[in-house]
């Protein structure tokens, strides 16, 4: 009969809600999906609205059980929760929320992070949390609130994120997990416990948080309505879960020393996992919590596969309208014809500002050494290039601290077979592409599958992720590459002051219009 | 093509076209100072241009007009010379009667059209809310040039060609007028700039065809669209935003559950009811007293 229990993981991404399901094998037996916006309403701003979010949340969890799960007869064991970091929502003394919640791309916090950035207590905020001071951080987003919204921020009674807001709405408590928390850049990682001078700094005590909780606690009983709606037993487990990057990691199968693992969507990072806190002193890394001495550190980038979706608007070919997947497909083909460094037409993918390793908001992106030979095809492969170079600088800069001897791509960027085959090349080494791109899912799955005692630890569960498909580096590839390479890097930190100059100028003119 | 200019109450060919205030081509060869003067227009004005080079004032934008452009100015808009006066070159002009429901943000065009009531209204508010003065359109001058054939020869007929002819046009303006608001690369804008629309008028009984529309495409395309960018069909993608912001209002006290029903959207506080509670497992109701109770 235990082949017919099953475990449900809910993952609260950027865009929309994925509820899978998978038997105690850890087989995938149904996937849905729902999307919510986000809303830019002025620039720097990111908002989602949380009440949609839990509408869309229970709706797509409503119909994957009764389409899929309950006319097959499954005994539904525990359901686990994922959500983007960084994210946060004041609520009231009543739990109605105060606006929007605010999402990790709001960049509202600028100048707040330019200011702690370069001061000695943001140094030991720093080495405390291992969150990078960046408007991305809920300490950042917090103290603006302090300084710009009194009127929301006197009358808030917790700021939760977003994933605690819907675990409240479902049992009623206010918790949130170690390993989301150490995202928050409020969190003292090295004791597991809110850093008291984050907190100063952000003008809050540690009563305006939620309770903290082990990644495989459960935070209560799921509400009789719900059990009634969604027909779900009373003892089904709510797992609190963890965050998309750690579960990512673990997912990944990215478990042990020599590893790491390169995810890219929308945005990108290479993680490694340790058992140590990476301390850089020109604060580069994040480090965050999965569950006791773990910890995944590594670097995140704006500019993934969204630059090249850009790209794809601007310069594709559309057979119909909104047919982006054709108008990519075609142009990855072109790139396809290209040779390895695009006959040196460079690419600085800044489109979105940067984050690691140049930590730069105000960077832009370039097109570097065109000669009168280039054609469209090279802009095309030079884009992705570009993309990729930037990958690789994370790379490196991690192997200052990490030895890397392989890596795993995941996110529907990375995995694409030309994509995964360029990154080997660049790399230098060999890439598992997971036959399984849902990493985070599967993460949720093996932290659900732990605490039913079907793996005895973390580093047993992600032992079982088996990456049967290998790319192997070509060297040719590699040292064309590697002459491009230097050229690349000292171009994307000699442009600072025009940087800066050009992002001002677009500022401006943007608030005109 | 020669000149013409017919006028309602003074040219008969317009007698049977109550609907329709003026039509006609101007070729202007000398610049009169003074000659075009910013006015506000009380009837929908289409404009076509077939030679020359116009610079216009029209709704509070300064615009150039090349030939092959189409201006649409709306009821209570203005329009006029950058320098109030006219340029030289060559045009259709053509009014048309329409009644603007400013509560309703519609213009509502005559009985006299062939389309469907629910297309008519979808077509009028296009025409409001994406607000775009200037279309490239060259397929409006063989309509237009067509147009005046039938006025002016009054063949068997008739009447009905010229009808059909505007529908037409309208039909085409409203389509390019959507293809020019959205990106037909970037369908997430586009939703985004639905999803707006949608918010702004939740209590709008929406249709599928309608919000196809309102983003340029047809409904199975549309519909396809949508559910593999959100994973909902469109009417369900709704529900979801109204029963969010009903969930909003439920939660503030001073509003009833049935003016909650028809403000988001719902057509009876039965139908919202049972939407409500199948999807959260509370009635609207019992909604409202759990969150009273946690205060």
């Amino acid at each position: 009969m235990d082949n017919k229990e099953c475990i449900i993981t809910v993952e609260l991404g950027t865009n929309g809600v994925r509820v899978m399901a998978f038997n105690l094998r850890g087989e995938s037996i149904g996937s849905m999906k729902g999307s919510y916006p986000t809303f830019h309403t002025q620039p720097d701003y990111s908002e989602q609205d949380p009440e949609q979010i839990f509408i869309t949340m229970l709706y797509v969890l409503k119909n994957l059980l009764t389409e899929v799960i309950h006319p097959k007869h499954y005994n539904i064991v525990s359901i686990c929760f994922s959500a983007s970091m960084h994210s946060v929502l004041p609520i009231d003394q009543n739990g109605e929320p105060l606006g929007n919640a605010i999402t990790w791309a709001d960049n509202r916090g600028k100048r707040e992070a330019i200011e702690l950035n370069s001061s000695s207590l943001g140094k030991r905020i720093y080495n405390a949390t291992g969150t990078p001071i960046h408007p991305m951080s809920p300490l950042i987003k917090i103290a603006w609130l302090s300084r710009n919204d009194r009127g929301r921020f006197v009358n808030t009674y917790k700021f939760l994120s977003i994933k605690s807001y819907i675990i409240q709405q479902l049992t009623g408590e206010y918790v949130l997990d170690y390993s989301l928390a150490s995202a928050t850049g409020l969190l003292n990682i090295h004791k597991a416990s809110w850093e008291h001078d984050a907190l100063a700094y952000a003008g809050i005590k540690a009563d305006l948080l939620p309770e903290l909780i082990s990644v495989f606690a459960s935070p209560g009983k799921l509400r009789k309505e719900y059990q009634k709606s969604l027909g779900l037993h009373e003892s089904v487990k709510i797992l609190i879960g963890s965050s998309d990057g750690c579960l990512a990691t673990l997912g990944g199968g990215v478990w042990e020393e020599g590893k790491a693992t390169i995810t890219i969507e929308d945005s990108g990072a290479v993680r490694t996992v340790g058992k140590q806190v990476i301390q850089d002193e020109k604060q580069r890394f994040f480090n965050y919590l999965l569950w006791e001495n773990y910890y995944v550190s590594g670097g995140p980038t704006n500019n993934g596969g969204i630059v090249f979706e850009w790209f794809t608007k601007q310069f594709g070919d559309f057979k119909g309208p909104f047919d982006i997947d054709h108008a990519m497909e075609n142009l990855m083909r072109e790139a396809a014809t290209v040779s390895a460094g695009s006959e040196g037409l460079l690419f600085l993918p800044y489109l979105l500002g940067e984050r690691a390793p140049i930590w730069n908001a105000n960077a832009r992106g370039n097109y570097f050494g065109i000669n009168i030979k280039h054609e469209k095809q090279h802009f095309v492969r030079a884009t992705i290039e570009g993309i990729l170079y930037e990958v690789y600088s994370i790379g490196r800069m991690l192997q200052e601290h990490r030895r890397i001897d392989t890596l795993t791509v995941n996110g529907s960027f990375a995995s694409i077979p030309l994509i995964a085959q360029m990154l080997a090349d660049i790399f230098n080494k060999p890439v598992y592409t997971g036959s399984n791109p849902d990493s985070i899912a599967r993460g949720a799955y093996l932290l659900s599958a732990i605490d039913l005692g079907i793996y005895k630890s973390l580093d047993e569960a992600a032992r079982s992720i088996h990456l049967p498909i290998t790319v192997k580096p070509q060297s040719s590839n590699h040292n064309v590459y590697q002459k491009y390479f230097p050229i690349f890097e000292r171009l994307s930190t000699k442009l600072n002051e025009e940087f800066e100059a050009i992002a001002n100028v677009q500022q401006e003119e943007y608030i005109k219009h | 093509m020669n000149q013409f200019a017919l006028q309602q109450g003074h040219s008969h060919e317009l007698d049977m076209f109550d609907h329709i205030v003026e039509f006609g081509l101007t070729k202007n060869g000398t610049i009169q100072l003074e000659s075009f003067p910013i006015s506000t227009c009380d009837h929908i004005r289409i404009y076509y241009i077939t030679d020359g080079k116009f610079e216009w004032m029209i709704n509070q934008k300064h615009q150039i007009l090349y030939p092959g452009d189409l201006a649409v100015v709306l009821p209570g808009q203005e329009l006029g010379g950058s320098n109030r006066y006219l340029d030289i070159g060559t045009f259709f002009k053509l009014q048309l009667k329409a009644e603007v429901l400013e509560s309703m943000g519609v213009i509502q065009l005559g009985t006299w059209s062939s389309l469907t009531e629910s297309e008519r209204i979808t077509v009028g508010r296009i025409l409001m809310t994406n607000n775009i003065s200037v279309l490239k359109m060259k397929e409006a001058g063989d309509i237009l040039y067509e147009m005046r054939s039938e006025v002016l020869n009054q063949e068997i007929g008739y009447s009905t060609r010229v009808n059909v002819l505007l529908d037409t046009l309208l039909i085409f303006i409203a389509r390019q007028s959507t293809r020019q608001a959205t990106s037909r690369r970037d369908f997430p804008s586009t939703f985004a700039f639905l999803e707006q629309a949608l918010r702004k008028n939740l209590a709008h009984q929406w249709t599928v065809e309608e919000m196809a529309a309102r983003v340029g495409l047809g409904t199975t395309a549309f519909t396809e669209k949508v559910k593999t960018y959100t994973g909902f069909s469109p009417l369900n993608y709704l529900i979801n935003i109204r029963i969010s912001e009903a969930i909003k209002l439920l939660k503030k006290q001073d509003i009833n559950v049935t003016q909650i029903a028809l403000d988001t959207g719902f057509y009876s506080s039965q139908h919202f009811s049972t939407t409500f509670k199948k999807l959260t497992g509370y009635t609207p109701g019992e909604f409202r007293k759990r969150n009273i109770a946690a205060k």
